[in-house]
């Protein structure tokens, strides 16, 4: 008879988000997932024609530059994602409605729209989340090429996320909040070599 | 195979899926050939060995239709623009070209 291996996966259920905990290799983590709560999120477009002007509002009225590629820009509680050209991210930990600061800062400038539901937010933290990612990405991730403050809106495991490094040894990622399960069983599986710590609790 | 994005840098051909031929211009449709001109424009597609001008849309980055030039000899890919920059290279009789909805 073949000798079965055990697997963090064998005992997940496909359909639900992981429990919090320890995976794969005990006394180490390579890899610490922390989903955050609570974190408002919007999209902005520019009105035709009213980029230049946004860019002078944000400095203006946030104190915030928007970034002309992809790139996270930090300020305080607030991030702001290149996804596109002429297209932004916008998130904040403080704010309850950052969709409703940027309106009432942009007015008709802008399309805003409100994304706190749309997505779940992971931070990954620790020695290995460089490695782990690089097992379901199709771009660099080596930390000698994505530096903090990068962006990219990829595909990880065949799921699209965006992704952005944050500091020297963590990451944040949206996933849209239906792949969240998916996206978790890839981190359990891909990191367990490493040990893969979950705080599914925010 | 892996795709210049003007906006996101080189990302692999997973993340885009391919339309076809940038080349062919929409016809005018009042002119008076319209319908022969149409029947070319819609089922008529040149099959060369080389250079080819050809749309990708980014699904999986920045959602923008990109143009790319591929050798389809070799795959080798000697560069891309924004759909919206390759207006006046592309497009239909109006300056249409694909995914620009504005």
């Amino acid at each position: 008879m073949a000798e079965h291996w055990s697997h963090p996966l064998d005992t997940l259920p496909f359909d639900t988000v992981p429990p919090a905990g320890h995976y794969g290799v005990a006394d180490m983590t390579g890899v610490a997932a922390r989903r955050i709560e609570g974190l408002s999120i919007a999209t902005l477009a520019p009105a035709r024609g009213a980029e230049a002007a946004i860019t002078e509002t944000m400095r203006q009225a946030l104190a915030m530059e928007l970034p002309g590629a992809s790139r996270a820009v930090f300020a305080g509680a607030r991030t702001l994602i290149g996804t596109a050209p002429g297209r932004w991210l916008a998130l904040s930990s403080l704010d309850r409605d950052i969709a409703g600061t940027l309106r009432a800062a942009l007015g008709p400038l802008a399309a805003i729209t409100d994304q706190s539901d749309a997505f779940i937010a992971l931070d990954l933290a620790g020695p290995k989340v460089a490695d782990t990612l690089a097992k379901g990405a199709l771009i660099d991730l080596d930390p000698r090429v994505f530096l903090p403050g990068m962006a990219a809106t990829t595909v990880l495991a065949h799921i699209g996320i965006t992704l952005w490094r944050r500091e020297e040894a963590t990451w944040r990622l949206l996933v849209a909040r239906s792949f969240e399960a998916a996206l978790l069983r890839f981190l359990v599986s891909s990191a367990a070599e490493y040990g893969f710590e979950l705080d599914a609790r925010g | 195979m892996r795709i210049p994005c003007p906006y996101c840098g080189e990302r692999d051909a997973h993340e885009f899926s391919y339309l076809g031929d940038a080349t062919p211009a929409r016809p005018d449709p009042a002119a008076p050939d319209a319908q022969d001109r149409f029947f070319d424009y819609v089922y008529l597609r040149d099959n060369p060995a080389g250079a080819h001008q050809e749309w990708w849309y980014h699904a999986y980055g920045c959602r923008q239709w990109v143009q790319v030039e591929r050798n389809t000899l070799t795959h080798a890919v000697a560069g891309a623009r924004l759909a919206r920059d390759a207006r006046d290279a592309a497009g239909d009789a109006a300056g249409n070209v694909p995914g620009d909805a504005s």
